[in-house]
């Protein structure tokens, strides 16, 4: 090999191990000389344009210069323009606001991982039953007093203090909510219970009924009365806390984890008898061919698919936003968009509002009054930052200026003067935006003179949905947390699952389903029992 | 200049630094990956010791001995997890390294450039697809649904009816058999190019003296061309034995609960210990990693063993 080869082969892979490892650091530097603190409530509704910022209130609690976020795929993702978002939202708080934002997907694989090391955030969102076991542990930093004695609690403009109470942890709080936690209701196409000649269902007969329907007729008008399905889910059995959104119609008044009787004993919810009804029922339906046979691997995505492509009549899916999305999707496949959403079914009352994701200080950061007072606070100021959280930078995420908006080539949509309106997304052009990390309709707090900027804007069918949520659901069970469920959790839940999935698939009756999972389980119930009862 | 044997080389007595020094771009070029093994393969092995600790979020690691290693013993999960490992692994490597020799031999036969370039590309691109998109694609295939293609054609043959449709990737007795041959459609192209590079260095002349000889194509094959590819193969199934505890992505993507019976392994079972709900205990999970290391390095020692009393030569 020639001299001269070598030496650039050999720089060449030098340089390249450099580059390598530089990717592994931090790829960012805090930024000196942060702008002044912005005052609580904020008058002007600009929607995040970096402006001057109103004087800083006076204040004893120390301001961080620096806070490092971690944060999910619900807040503007990279592509869809998180950059300008967070240089909109550092210029109002006037800090430096550092993100770190995993892929939605794998996120709390990310977060796992990230509190396994030492290098922890200062604020994570965590969500259900994350939230409680990540308290438990002693991983997250109380925030009970800064939020009691904060300006925004005595601001008056929280419309549900009680959610804040729902996520006490041995009466601390240790997250943050600026909004409901949201929940599934169940969809049926309209179209579909009128050409079967059905009222909509108010029990679990009619309910099973208009499955049978949906399964055994030419729903779609495709000829084949065998290609249709009555309802469809990722999955039978949730991975997250409450577990049974997306069935809930099956599983009733079945919770299939730990939880209080009547009489505040704590019981295993899977090994009672209304679990034991609720296999039977998914058993019934699935061999009789009215859920998907494909349940066990589907994701969301499939389902969503099926949905619009007029393979199944009824979906049990988030409320609100997503309304309008089905709605909207069902329409360009070509297929009647009207959704009709089910009132719940006698037999179980409500929906159930999975618990809110929390915005949570951690444990290690340094200055957790600042963080609160600084970074959470400012969310619901009912201004400025509530805005940017809420519909995200004004020019880039939304505007109110006259315009025409072209998103395909046969779909333009045109706005008036002072109109508030969501722009393309950065990432699918041809998609309008549709909110950003607060649902307008879930926000916890109103805006400084209920001037929302953007509430206009939310589409009837879904605000439609989600005040239809809102009255029929209650909060789900707290998760539980614990040493002993923690170091038996996974094995349970393995366990579970794989009941659920051969006794609904017809490999084994429910009364051997059970017994096998008492036979499997028996210790390791028993220990957590008598950890949670003693 | 002749050398003869326990003559010194000359130049052998030059000091050691001025050798590197002579030598100093091949040390650079050495660098990135000395310091990319240091990092990645042999600092984590300093972590090892938390598989005899109980070392939990945010909390001083407790040493426990065994305590991990007497409790993955008695998990039924963990031993399934490990037979299945074992059970899926060996088929697979043994279902590939058979299809991929078959196929090089096959190439081999090709005499037409241009077709055998074409028919390399095509069983070499499976190769690059994700083993994500690589299931979605099967997912879809296989769909116990009227969408389904295998379900569709066995529905049309008349072999099973329309309300008989298999779920293949939800069924124990099938899930297997489709792992098997997805692994096969994926890899067996790349594995072929190991064996073709072995092929086209047995020389001709072999070829040409079997002829004069009278052997027919079989004979050639069955004399020279499995002969001379019989050390390949033992190389490369001794160095993919070091592999066969590292089952992951494949199984992940494809597997459910309705079939961990059959296809759950130590990985996928570490995954859903460690992400699976809960705190998890980092110290367990590394005891599973330890253990199934152990196993493997231990096969490895095994095959080199036999490799040297068979073929009189080990490779490690």
């Amino acid at each position: 090999m020639r001299k001269s080869t070598q030496k650039f082969l050999s720089l060449g892979l030098s340089l390249a191990l450099v580059f390598s490892l530089t990717a592994c650091g931090s790829k960012d530097e805090p930024k000196a000389d942060p702008t002044p603190a912005p005052t609580q409530g904020a008058t002007d509704n600009n929607g995040g344009d970096a402006t001057a910022t109103p004087e800083a209130p006076v204040s004893e609690v120390e301001k961080p210069s620096v806070i490092t976020v971690m944060i999910d795929g619900t807040v503007f993702t990279e592509p869809n323009g998180r950059a300008q978002f967070e240089t909109a939202l550092e210029a109002e708080l006037g800090l430096d606001v550092q993100f770190t934002q995993p892929d939605h997907s794998g996120y709390y694989d990310a977060v796992g991982l990230t509190f396994a090391g030492s290098n922890w955030p200062d604020v994570v969102i965590l969500g259900g039953s994350y939230y409680t076991n990540y308290a438990s542990a002693g991983l997250l930093a109380d925030i009970t007093e800064y939020w009691d004695n904060s300006e925004l609690k005595a601001s008056g403009r929280i419309t549900n203090v009680d959610a804040m109470e729902a996520i006490k942890v041995d009466g601390k709080l240790y997250g943050f909510t600026p909004a409901r936690g949201n929940g599934c209701v169940t969809y049926v196409k309209k179209a579909w219970l009128d050409k079967a000649g059905l009222s909509v269902p108010t029990n679990y007969d009619e309910y099973l009924n208009m499955l049978k329907v949906f399964t055994e007729s030419d729903m779609n008008d495709s000829g084949d009365p065998s290609n249709t399905y009555g309802v469809s889910a990722a999955g039978l059995v949730g991975t997250e806390a409450p577990y049974i959104n997306y069935l809930p119609e099956f599983y009733q008044d079945a919770y299939p984890d730990f939880t209080q009787d009547e009489s505040g004993k704590w019981i295993d919810g899977f090994s009672t008898d209304a679990m034991k009804a609720a296999l039977q029922r998914l058993k019934d339906a699935y061999s009789a061919g009215y859920i998907d046979k494909e349940t066990i691997t589907n994701g969301t995505k499939d389902c969503r698919t099926k949905f619009f492509d007029d393979k199944f009549g009824v979906f049990t899916y988030w409320a609100g936003t997503w309304a309008f999305n089905l709605k909207n999707n069902l329409e360009s496949n070509g297929k009647d968009g009207e959704l009709v959403v089910l009132p719940p079914i006698a037999e179980m009352g409500s929906y159930v509002e999975r618990q809110a994701p929390a915005w949570c200080i951690t444990a290690k950061a340094e200055n957790p009054e600042g963080i609160f007072k600084y970074f959470l606070e400012p969310m619901l100021d009912g201004g400025a930052v509530q805005t940017l959280w809420t519909y995200g930078v004004k020019g880039v995420h939304w505007d109110d200026k006259a315009e025409t908006i072209k998103l395909t080539e046969d779909k333009e949509l045109t706005f008036t003067e002072g109109q508030f309106h969501f722009l393309p997304s950065l990432e699918k052009p041809d998609t309008l935006l549709t909110k950003h990390h607060l649902d307008p309709m879930l926000s916890f707090a109103t805006y400084v003179d209920n001037a929302d900027p953007g509430i206009s804007s939310v589409n009837p069918v879904a605000k439609d949905s989600s005040e239809k949520f809102n009255e029929w659901a209650v909060p789900a069970k707290m998760v539980v947390s614990n040493d002993t469920i923690n170091e038996y959790n996974a094995d349970l839940w393995d366990l579970r699952t794989q009941i659920i999935t051969k006794v609904v698939t017809g490999d084994m009756s429910v009364e051997d389903g059970m017994n096998e999972y008492t036979s499997q389980s028996a210790d390791m119930v028993q220990e957590i029992l008598d950890s949670l009862n003693n | 200049m002749s050398i003869k044997r326990g003559q010194k080389v000359p130049g052998s007595k030059k000091p050691l630094g001025l050798r590197i020094y002579n030598h100093r771009w091949f040390y650079v070029m050495f660098a990135p990956v000395l310091v990319f093994i240091t990092l990645f393969n042999y600092l984590p092995m300093f972590f090892i010791r938390y598989a005899f600790y109980d070392y939990k979020m945010a909390q001083e690691p407790v040493f426990v001995g065994l305590k991990h290693f007497e409790k993955l013993l008695k998990k039924q999960d963990f031993i399934r997890a490990f037979v299945n490992t074992f059970e899926l692994s060996i088929v697979k490597l043994l279902l590939n390294t058979f299809m991929a020799v078959i196929i090089s031999l096959l190439l081999n036969e090709i005499k037409n450039l241009k077709a055998k370039k074409a028919v390399q590309t095509l069983i070499y691109l499976p190769h690059f697809m994700s083993w994500v998109v690589t299931a979605s694609v099967f997912r879809l295939i296989l769909s116990p649904t009227n969408e389904g293609l295998v379900n569709s054609f066995l529905v049309n043959l008349g072999v099973i009816n329309k309300d008989q449709m298999i779920y293949f990737l939800a069924e124990e007795k099938w899930w297997r058999p489709v792992y098997y041959i997805v692994n096969i459609w994926k890899d067996t192209g790349w594995g072929t190019i190991i064996y073709l590079a072995t092929l086209s260095g047995i020389s001709p002349e072999l070829y040409e003296a079997a002829q004069i000889d009278g052997a027919n194509r079989w004979n050639q094959m069955r004399f020279i061309t499995l002969p001379s590819l019989a050390n390949t193969i033992i190389t490369v199934l001794i160095l993919n034995l070091a592999k066969i505890m590292n089952l992951f992505e494949s199984v992940f993507v494809m597997y459910n609960s309705a079939v961990y019976a059959v296809s759950d392994v130590i990985q996928t079972y570490v995954y859903r210990q460690t992400f699976g709900g809960g705190i998890p205990n980092y110290g367990y999970t590394t005891a599973v990693g330890l253990m199934s290391s152990i196993v493997g390095c231990v096969l490895v020692l095994i095959c080199n063993y036999a490799s040297k009393k068979v073929r009189g030569r080990g490779i490690v």
